[in-house]
């Protein structure tokens, strides 16, 4: 009796199955109209032999809809693949991680540096280091690339997957706050002590006093010289004082180093001190909108924000330097993967190269040498132009965290037992990093 | 079109091989000699069935399994037996807080949340003019998203404008205490997360009690009063003994929510320096660290205190809880 019926239900479920394995049905469902117009070009000659190729982003509308103008273009160009595009920005990641460990996943898909470390040594992303050494395409260069941004598409020296996009973070200034208090832009030279003088210079109180001033009310400020909320990442002045948080072989985290704890203390002074607004308050008048306001002078954010386009009198500079003049900044890095699982990879890899191209010359700022020419990205983004040189500049000494499989473990600590107190509870450095440096050296066992 | 096709013939093929098993089921049953209206009671159900076993069974088999497993969704799963509880209960930092903090939520919020809900339930039994009017307002909260509602809580609880804040300031200065910053400091997170739960006393709650409270007789208040009982006598005497298999009902279905507690907690996103709720808990091992066979643990662990604490309840309701069946006998 119970064996008929788990016959039957494996019926079903073999049914079930056994739909999935025609391709295509899945993405025509939403009667892209690009599709056909694309298709339609080609009712000539050639017989239709386009492969289907899936595409999964994370762009929200705005970003859907530019993308869909270059997958037109490219799939009007080639005569091996058609790219359907699948975007949703919603819980994209766990999409993702559930479609891929099926077999319903997308033959191509957009991932971020950090997901790419653990799809890459989980097996689900697809080895193209010999396909890229065979070919023959602008994107396919890997010496073009900046050493730093293939580096989370690296596994065990195998390349799965290439990046479109590295934004270093720059330091956006708000020029009209630093005429008012007489301050000369930043340049090259600046470091910390730069920094934190003109952060101080520019922080003032409702009567007017500066935060250097001689009876400055902290209660009662009204414009500050900088801000933080975690953002931008600890990581990123510890490694301009010279330190460190993951060693380089991924075993260790050193942030007791004497120069992590001055880098870290130095964090916590800013966050918890009068120059930059409190988390509360950063929350209810949003973390960014605070510095559109001109409320906040000096804002470090991705190269791609659109904080100098859209807003007046502001440029992007390059980040301070630590005390020694080191210059390091984080650089954020998204790319594109296949599916292990592809039943097309050729024409998978061939829509891979061809987009991430076209991507390259779509975004700020492109992860490649050769396209990291001022004249070139003038004319492809008029907007930031004044913002440019020190962006490419940024780009030379950008880095990503030092991803692996455990990553996520160990930042996990490090946010959740070392940041939050700091940011949220007024915790100092030098008593919580005796408890979680251990903590942080276990998870990377 | 020819995609559309499969879709088409996929969506008609899950029906037909239903109603198949269905016909299969009737005719086995009745060739094992199973009545008529038997055979064809099961093969009616058995969409259900069928949906059940795949549905739920089988992934609630397959976490328990992985709970036994070391699992990263991708590649191998290997069988590492009680590792990840004794994990859990050993070596994991982020595990105690957390069942620490969703159980003193629970435990503050459940007895709020029933008793809060059934006297709101007291004041709509009146009949008074435009009680229907009372009413829809009153069970309005309930169609309102989660999401929505946990923004405009976060808004609320901002400790510089928020108007939460604003309310409570002369109260404050009584003390000398600063505005609490409710998401930030480790010490209000609960509290802040015990007052959004407040939340939960309208809309469905109020309504079951409002029902049950309806089904009291009117005779037996009638007989009180001629024995001249007072209102609280009453209530305590009457009311309550009368709807006790609703407010046992409340409990268990509180309780459990209180436990599983995530929507709100995800949107609202506080420090985390207080602890996760066990089910962010699970979520964010699952698929931020990836390692499904902790997640599964840690749900499963969820399960087990909510499975205890329901039967203490259920065991404890004979003393308390009255049903009219009982009466009678």
């Amino acid at each position: 009796m119970l064996a008929s019926v788990l016959l039957v239900i494996a019926l079903v479920l073999s049914a079930c199955g056994g739909g999935k394995n025609d391709n295509g049905a899945n993405g025509g469902n939403g009667g892209n109209a690009a599709n056909n117009g694309s298709s339609g070009n080609n009712s000539g000659g050639e017989p239709a032999q386009k492969v289907q190729i899936r595409l999964a982003t994370w762009a929200g509308a705005d970003e859907a809809k530019e993308l869909q103008a270059i997958l037109d273009d490219l799939n009007a160009k080639s005569g091996t693949y058609e790219i359907v595009q699948d975007s949703n920005p919603a819980e994209y990641d766990t999409r993702m991680i559930t479609q891929l460990s099926g077999d319903s996943g997308p033959d191509l898909f957009w991932v971020s540096a950090q997901r790419a470390a653990q799809f890459a040594a989980g097996g689900v992303m697809l080895d193209i280091t010999d396909r890229l050494a065979s070919a023959s395409h602008p994107a396919a260069d890997t010496n073009d690339y900046y050493e730093a941004s293939l580096g989370p598409f690296t596994h065990d020296g195998k390349i799965y997957g290439l990046p479109w996009l590295q934004q270093p973070v720059m330091m956006y200034v708000n020029k009209a706050l630093f005429d008012e208090a007489g301050l000369d832009y930043p340049d090259e030279s600046w470091t910390w002590n730069e920094f934190l003088d003109a952060a101080k210079k520019l922080t003032k109180d409702a009567n007017g006093k500066r935060a250097d001033e001689e009876g400055f009310d902290a209660n009662n400020t009204v414009q500050w010289g900088f801000t933080l909320n975690g953002w931008p990442p600890a990581q990123m002045f510890i490694w301009q004082n010279g330190g460190e948080v993951i060693t380089e072989d991924m075993k260790s985290s050193p942030i007791d180093t004497p120069e992590a704890k001055e880098a870290l203390n130095f964090y916590a002074d800013l966050v918890q001190g009068p120059l930059v607004p409190s988390q509360s308050i950063i929350r209810d008048r949003g973390f960014d909108q605070m510095f559109r306001n001109g409320q906040v002078a000096m804002f470090m954010g991705g190269a791609a924000d659109n904080l100098d386009s859209t807003v007046e009198n502001v440029q992007a500079f390059m980040v301070p330097a630590g005390p020694g003049g080191t210059h390091v900044t984080f650089g954020d890095i998204l790319g594109m993967g296949i599916n292990a699982k592809t039943k097309n990879p050729d024409a998978a890899f061939q829509a891979l190269l061809d987009l991430t191209d076209a991507i390259h010359h779509w975004k700020i700022m492109p992860p490649r040498k050769s396209l990291a020419d001022l004249e070139t990205l003038k004319e492809l983004h008029p907007n930031k132009a004044h913002s440019l040189e020190a962006i490419i500049a940024s780009m030379e000494y950008a880095r990503p965290y030092r991803y692996s499989e455990k990553y996520p473990d160990w930042d996990n600590i490090f946010w959740t037992q070392l940041m939050d107190p700091i940011i949220n509870a007024g915790a100092r450095p030098d008593d919580l990093i005796p408890k979680v440096k251990p903590l942080l050296d276990n998870a990377l066992q | 079109m020819e995609n559309h096709l499969a879709t088409l013939f996929r969506w008609l093929l899950v029906p037909v091989a239903l109603a198949v098993i269905a016909f299969l089921i009737y005719h086995l049953f009745r060739w094992f000699g199973w009545k008529k209206k038997q055979a064809m009671g099961l093969a009616l159900v058995s969409p259900w069935i069928v949906g059940f076993l795949i549905f739920t069974l089988y992934p609630l088999g397959d976490s328990l399994y992985l709970s036994f497993t070391k699992s990263s969704i991708f590649g191998k799963t290997e069988w590492v037996g009680l590792d990840n509880y004794i994990k859990l209960f050993t070596l994991d930092i982020e595990f105690w807080p957390s069942v620490r903090i969703t159980l003193l939520y629970a435990l503050f919020s459940l007895p709020i949340g029933v008793i809060g809900a059934l006297l709101i339930a007291m004041l709509l039994n009146n009949q008074i003019k435009g009680i229907g009017t009372f009413r829809t307002i009153y069970f309005l909260p309930a169609v309102l998203p989660e999401v929505a509602v946990a923004l405009l809580w976060r808004w609320m609880f901002n400790s510089e404008s928020g108007i939460l804040n604003y309310i409570l300031s002369p109260f404050f200065k009584l003390f000398g205490m600063g505005k609490p910053n409710w998401f930030g400091d480790p010490d209000f997170i609960l509290p802040a997360f015990i007052i959004m739960s407040v939340w939960g006393i309208f809309g469905t709650n109020t309504v079951v009690f409002l029902a049950g409270l309806q089904g009291v007789p009117r005779s037996l208040y009638e007989a009180a009063e001629i024995d001249g009982a007072s209102g609280f006598r009453k209530f305590l005497h009457i009311t309550v003994p009368q709807i006790s298999p609703v407010i046992l009902l409340q409990i268990v279905m509180g309780m459990i929510g209180a436990l599983q507690i995530f929507t709100i907690a995800m949107f609202v996103r506080p420090s985390t320096a207080a602890g996760k709720f066990m089910n962010q808990l699970v979520y964010e091992r699952g698929f931020t660290q990836m390692h499904m066979g902790e997640a599964s643990a840690i749900a499963w662990v969820l399960f087990l205190i909510i499975l205890v604490l329901t039967l203490l309840v259920f065991r404890s309701s004979p003393a308390w809880v009255h049903y009219e069946s009982d009466m009678k006998r």
